[in-house]
């Protein structure tokens, strides 16, 4: 009996430990994702205002995540849509007269510590601990995760899109041995995906010599626009500074300065006519007519010019790829590539339903929701978590579609950040100007030396003390500076 | 009596002014209030980061003083509308007089000229963008033809040849405006002057000069205040071809207020900018109107 009522007496404790097993097992199973659902249904029949870049971004909320998030909660996605470079005027003109316009903002990076001073960004570590998300934040890509989240120490907003200037180029003719014979016989090495931009200069004018006006060696984002970005990384990585730490006076026009841009126009001559004028469309377009032999750009070029999305409806405009079976991958000259732009989701502090704002970013950018969305052929969300560079169903996607995500991965670990300061749409824009006057043919000196004057001011404008606080902090973040 | 009489009147134009007052007072809310909240707001600080409403004297109108870029920008704008003006004025007129005769499917045609007034400038700017493109854009192609061999004319990107560009697509835009009003005030003319100066024996300018100017004066003086107004506050077609740029070589003043109105946020020095332009814009109309007054 005695033995009867000990093991009734055992049973019972194996029972009860069994079912607080099971019960601490489900909570623990439970993911981000899955808690932000549950979570949300509370704040069932509202409508989330939810603003996007206009394009095929917006595509992934209209057309997958929002018609899911609406199934699972009840809650309604309404897409606002923006062109990018109207997005900052728009989120700070909203918070401005205090309308509540938007929920759920997309944020480029580096324009977040301007929103998040303004105080047009609502703090999201309440809620990510209120909701258990810190564990999935740390799966992150740590570039993005380490530079793209916080202000001072405050979650801002959660990076959401892997943004980063990889170079693409044509097998075939790298591979083509009468090429490299004839290539190493004029320069002493090898043809390959080159390694500095000397070697991209060489390679370039090989190709069009030998190929053009067929093909050219390559075509690049030269719009200003987007050539900023490539003249901010090609900077660091030949070893220019944007400031003098300690003075904070522009160093912008250096010696180094000079020379790249010296050397943008010359490659201009090597590259199609007009390339001056080109942006992501004219050098995407180029590179799958096979008329380029190399081009430097975002994540999606990589996947559709090797044919990923084909047929779907909404990349019914891209143009027929003609080299989905010579495509390969490579980091840009100097092995640096720029995370250019980006997106970071973050919450409107003048949001009227801030938690559920919150919880549908923290759902979208889970583990699980997210690996779906960086799939979207149409939409142009890039892969941003360490799960989806190594997904061995992504990794299947086209046959060297594993090649593409090791080198994505690779520039999430070696990639150098966009310039951010206070007001860094000003710096930018003076860029920008000098870009453009440099296509327009001026002097690069000069240039260069009415850029640093700008930036002086702008500096003196702002707060010498308070900009170098901001600028510290930047290039303090091990991806500011190459070295 | 009398006194009857003018308290009659007197109350009568009492009860004239309250039927009127709810518009005039509406007009003043829609016209003043924007002009003096515009004013109050160039005397405050309120940029990205600071919203100090306290009065700061005239700091944002020292600024302009100092302000390369805006007056640069004030120099484009008045260069650009004095060129584009006359353009515009002349091209119109001399449609309008081939339009005067009888020509076959007139009405087809003249409905086809007004096409680029009715299509938003912005839109007409990115048209134009196209056609001038390097790689896609027919214009160059077809100087390409006439070369006989490969051109390269960036026309949004060389500073030789971007406000050419500018100008031609502002001008086939907007000159059938020109066109339209020039063609209702030529009808008007009388033609009966016209017959008496040709028996005359008077020279196609004497006439010009005595009948048809005098006569057609009054709606060309609209037209062109109307127009140079507009080209003194051309954005659109400038901000789709090329931004203001290279560099700030386009750079309007209305571009240059957007910039800083919506870009960098100087919210306060905009407002300054903003004040400035409708203080030369009231000048300028009012030394016209009172030119035109004086000449009548």
């Amino acid at each position: 009996m005695a033995i009867t009522y000990f093991t009734r007496r055992a049973m019972m404790a194996v029972y009860a430990s069994i079912l607080a097993l099971a019960m601490a097992g489900s909570a623990s199973a439970e993911s981000a994702a899955d808690r932000a659902v549950e979570a949300a249904k509370k704040h069932s029949g509202i409508t989330l205002n939810v603003f996007y870049e206009a394009g095929l971004q917006p595509l992934d909320p209209k057309n997958f995540t929002g018609p899911m998030w609406e199934k699972l909660t009840g809650i309604k996605i309404n897409v606002i849509e923006s062109p990018i470079d109207q997005m900052f005027t728009k989120t700070m003109q909203a918070h401005r007269a205090g309308s509540g316009a938007y929920d759920v903002l997309n944020v480029l990076p580096n324009q977040m510590p301007d929103l998040a001073l303004a105080g047009a960004l609502e703090p999201l570590d309440a809620f990510v601990d209120k909701y258990g998300y810190r564990e999935e934040l740390q799966l992150i890509a740590p570039v993005y995760r380490d530079n793209q989240m916080k202000v001072e120490g405050t979650i801002y907003g959660f990076p959401d899109d892997g943004d980063v200037l990889i170079l693409y180029y044509r097998r075939d003719l790298f591979d083509d041995p009468d090429n490299k014979k004839a290539f190493k016989a004029k320069h002493g090495y090898e043809l390959a995906p080159p390694k500095t931009w000397k070697e991209f200069s060489d390679i370039g004018q090989f190709i069009t010599a030998k190929y053009g006006p067929k093909i050219y060696g390559a075509g690049m984002l030269r719009q200003p626009g987007n050539a900023q970005f490539l003249f901010q990384e090609r900077f660091r990585v030949e070893g220019g500074k944007f400031f003098d730490a300690d003075s904070m006076k522009a160093t912008i026009n250096s010696d180094i300065a000079v020379r790249i841009f010296n050397e943008m126009v010359a490659e201009n001559k090597w590259m199609p006519p007009g390339v001056e004028q080109w942006g992501f469309g004219e050098a995407f377009s180029a590179f799958l007519a096979g008329d380029i032999a190399m081009t430097i750009s975002w994540p999606p070029v990589g996947r559709w010019a090797a044919g990923y999305g084909k047929g779907t409806e909404a990349l019914n405009w891209i143009p027929e790829t003609t080299v989905a079976d010579t495509i390969g991958y490579a980091l840009p000259p100097g092995g640096r590539p720029e995370l250019a732009a980006g997106f970071s989701l973050s919450v409107a502090s003048g949001s009227k339903h801030k938690e559920a704002a919150y919880l549908f970013i923290q759902w979208m950018n889970s583990e699980e929701i997210s690996l779906q969305r960086v799939q979207l052929p149409f939409a142009l969300r890039d892969p941003f978590r360490t799960s989806h560079f190594s997904n061995e169903d992504y990794r299947s996607k086209w046959p060297n579609a594993g090649d593409y995500l090791d080198v994505l991965k690779k520039g999430a670990e070696t990639g150098l950040l966009d310039l951010s300061l206070i007001q860094i749409d000003r710096y930018e824009e003076a860029l920008r100007q000098g870009i453009s006057r440099l296509w327009a043919g001026d002097d690069p000196k000069q240039i260069l030396d009415d850029m640093a004057a700008q930036w002086d001011k702008l500096t003196e404008r702002i707060g010498v003390d308070k900009q170098k606080r901001v600028y510290t902090d930047w290039a303090n973040k091990p991806n500011a500076y190459p070295n | 009596m009398s006194s009857a009489i003018s308290k009659t009147i007197d109350s009568e134009r009492v009860f004239k002014y309250l039927l009127i007052a709810p518009a005039v007072f509406v007009i003043l809310l829609i016209g003043l209030y924007p002009l003096i909240k515009l004013i109050v707001t160039s005397f405050q600080n309120i940029s990205m980061f600071d919203n100090d409403l306290s009065y700061q004297g005239f700091i944002n109108y020292e600024r302009l003083l100092d302000d390369d870029r805006l007056w640069k920008s004030l120099l484009h704008t008045i260069i650009f509308t004095a060129i584009a003006l006359p353009i515009e004025l002349v091209l119109g007129y001399l449609l309008a007089l081939l339009f005067l005769e009888k020509l076959p499917f007139k009405q087809t045609l003249v409905a086809i000229i007004l096409l680029p007034t009715i299509i938003s400038p912005i839109v007409a700017g990115s048209i134009w963008r196209l056609m001038l493109d390097q790689r896609f854009g027919p214009i160059n192609q077809i100087i390409a033809w006439f070369a006989g061999g490969d051109v390269r004319l960036l026309w949004t990107v060389e500073t030789a040849l971007v406000w050419p560009a500018i100008l031609i697509a502002e001008v086939w835009q907007w000159t059938p405006f020109m066109f339209l009003l020039l063609l209702a005030a030529l009808s008007n003319v009388d033609k009966e002057q016209l017959e008496a100066a040709q028996i005359d024996g008077a020279s196609w300018w004497m006439t010009f000069r005595r009948i048809v100017l005098p006569a057609i004066m009054p709606v060309m003086f609209i037209a062109v205040l109307i127009r140079a107004l507009d080209l003194f506050r051309v954005f659109d077609v400038i901000w789709t071809m090329t931004q203001g740029g290279p560099g700030t070589f386009t750079e309007t003043i209305s571009i240059y207020a957007y910039q800083m109105a919506f870009r960098e946020f100087e919210i306060s020095y905009s407002s300054a900018i903003a004040f400035l332009v409708i203080f030369l814009l009231t000048v300028t109309v009012v030394w016209a109107l009172r030119r035109v007054e004086v000449s009548r």
